[in-house]
């Protein structure tokens, strides 16, 4: 009887690590871009070390970045970011968790509009927002996502520096793209 | 029964595994950032490096002294020394800049070089650079009947090691071994002392009291003279990519051979405001664009 409990068990196992395998795409080298458009100055942050998960089967998103990665060509406006606004050695990432809408079975070649609703995390605050995206089945293998979103950096305690020039934009446009992989 | 629950808690693992990424950072080691505003503090270097094809801006004043009072609007009415400096980064470790002082109209060049970085995990538990300078000084003396001094003996030198640790998020400090050769310590020249050779130890201190501002602090004991010891305190703003930085001084000093040589007045009669404006240009093509 104990043996069959145990295989019985170990057969679930299986089971769940197989169907888990079956419909779950992953990247580590993702892109994500910001835009801070001031009045002003306008400038880019660039990484390209998103990681992610997107779960076809539970219809599930899971992403984050080491904020450490964000570049926006200016050595000196990257440590004043991390040492300052992002606080980075405090919150070091920022996190997506959350659920597509609507079932997706997509064909190869085919694209679907989505929104993710979830739990966006930066600078230790947690928000429930929804993002639209573009999901594209590239191969069998391959999964491509593109998704923009807002960020009121106010939403999130994050300062502005305001004493003398305006050079960060209060709301932050997100971009992702990524190609994720079985 | 126990047993099954388990293997069912067990089975469920890989679920609980998929349903989110294991957040771990991108690179092991990193470096500590930021130990000083900027490649100034007071009137000395720093360990901060400047990045590849990036050019710092600084221009520093010191006035005259306080004791005037409102007379003189606290020495701002004695003129100013002022040094501008340019200093260009070839790569992450390795700058060279020129400067300009107005005392003795010395002109100066310099560079630094970054050996040792501080690293967050503490392997590396302090930041390490080397700077080493000459500068000539270029005022006419053709009013002197004789002796009018040379190219070389109006040339001067320095040169130290600065060793920093930022030991908190909000408490910095540089050590700095420093020397000063003067070829010639002609009395003319604006300094006190009459040796060839200085030693000192410069002391640099930053406390963080926002997230862009900091007290800050700069005490140079002599070694080898009898000269006054240097001291300033201060205040540090950062404002959308300048730096500024306001300070009490008890010397006029802002070349590294003249803060060495230049002697010092007593601190509180003897101070003078000191200001710093400290900026950064990237120069080349920016990654991002």
């Amino acid at each position: 009887m104990k043996s069959l409990i145990y295989s019985l068990s170990i057969l679930l196992i299986l089971t769940i690590h197989g169907k888990a395998l079956g419909q779950v795409y992953k990247t580590e080298k993702g892109s994500v871009e910001f835009l801070s458009k001031a009045s002003l100055n306008e400038f880019t942050g660039k990484s390209s070390d998103l990681n992610g998960l997107v779960d076809l089967d539970k219809n599930m998103l899971d992403f984050y970045i080491d904020l450490n990665t964000l570049k926006t060509g200016i050595g000196l406006r990257d440590r004043h970011m991390r040492e300052n606004y992002l606080e980075t050695k405090k919150y070091p990432y920022a996190e997506f968790t959350g659920k597509i809408g609507s079932q997706i079975n997509l064909l190869v070649g085919q694209s679907k509009s989505v929104i993710a609703k979830g739990k966006f995390k930066i600078h230790g605050v947690e928000r429930e927002i929804d993002v639209p995206g573009k999901l594209t089945a590239i191969s069998d293998s391959e999964l491509q996502l593109e998704a923009k979103f807002t960020v009121l950096l106010s939403d999130y305690n994050i300062d502005i520096p305001t004493v003398v020039f305006y050079e960060l934009a209060e709301d932050q446009i997100v971009s992702i793209k990524a190609i994720l992989k079985k | 029964m126990k047993k099954t629950i388990l293997l069912l808690m067990i089975s469920c693992l890989p679920l609980v595994v998929n349903a989110q990424l294991e957040r771990k950072p991108a690179t092991d080691v990193q470096d500590v950032e930021l130990i000083f505003h900027a490649p100034r503090h007071i009137n000395l270097l720093t360990v901060e490096p400047l990045d590849k094809k990036t050019l710092q801006f600084a221009i520093m004043h010191t006035f005259g002294t306080l004791d005037g009072g409102i007379q003189n609007l606290y020495g701002l009415d004695n003129g100013a020394n002022i040094q501008f400096s340019f200093e260009y980064a070839f790569s992450d470790k390795f700058s060279l800049g020129a400067a300009r002082q107005s005392r003795d109209k010395i002109y100066n060049l310099y560079g630094r070089y970054h050996i040792l970085k501080q690293t967050q995990d503490n392997r590396m538990p302090l930041s390490l650079s080397l700077m080493g300078g000459a500068g000539v000084n270029t005022s006419n003396y053709s009013f002197l009947q004789e002796n009018n001094p040379s190219f070389t003996d109006r040339t001067s030198f320095a040169f130290q090691i600065m060793g920093a640790r930022k030991f908190t998020d909000k408490i910095s400090v540089q050590v700095s071994p420093m020397l000063a050769y003067f070829v010639d310590p002609n009395p003319i020249f604006l300094i006190e002392g009459d040796q060839n050779l200085y030693l000192a130890l410069g002391f640099s201190g930053k406390y963080k009291i926002s997230g862009k501002s900091s007290l800050t602090l700069q005490w140079i004991p002599n070694l080898n003279n009898d000269l006054r010891n240097n001291l300033g305190v201060g205040i540090d703003l950062e404002a959308g990519g300048h730096v500024f930085q306001m300070y009490f001084v008890t010397s006029q000093a802002l070349n590294e051979q003249y803060l060495l040589a230049g002697g010092n007045g007593v601190p509180g009669e003897g101070f003078r405001v000191g200001f710093n404006v400290n900026r950064v240009f990237a120069t080349g093509r920016r990654k991002s664009n």
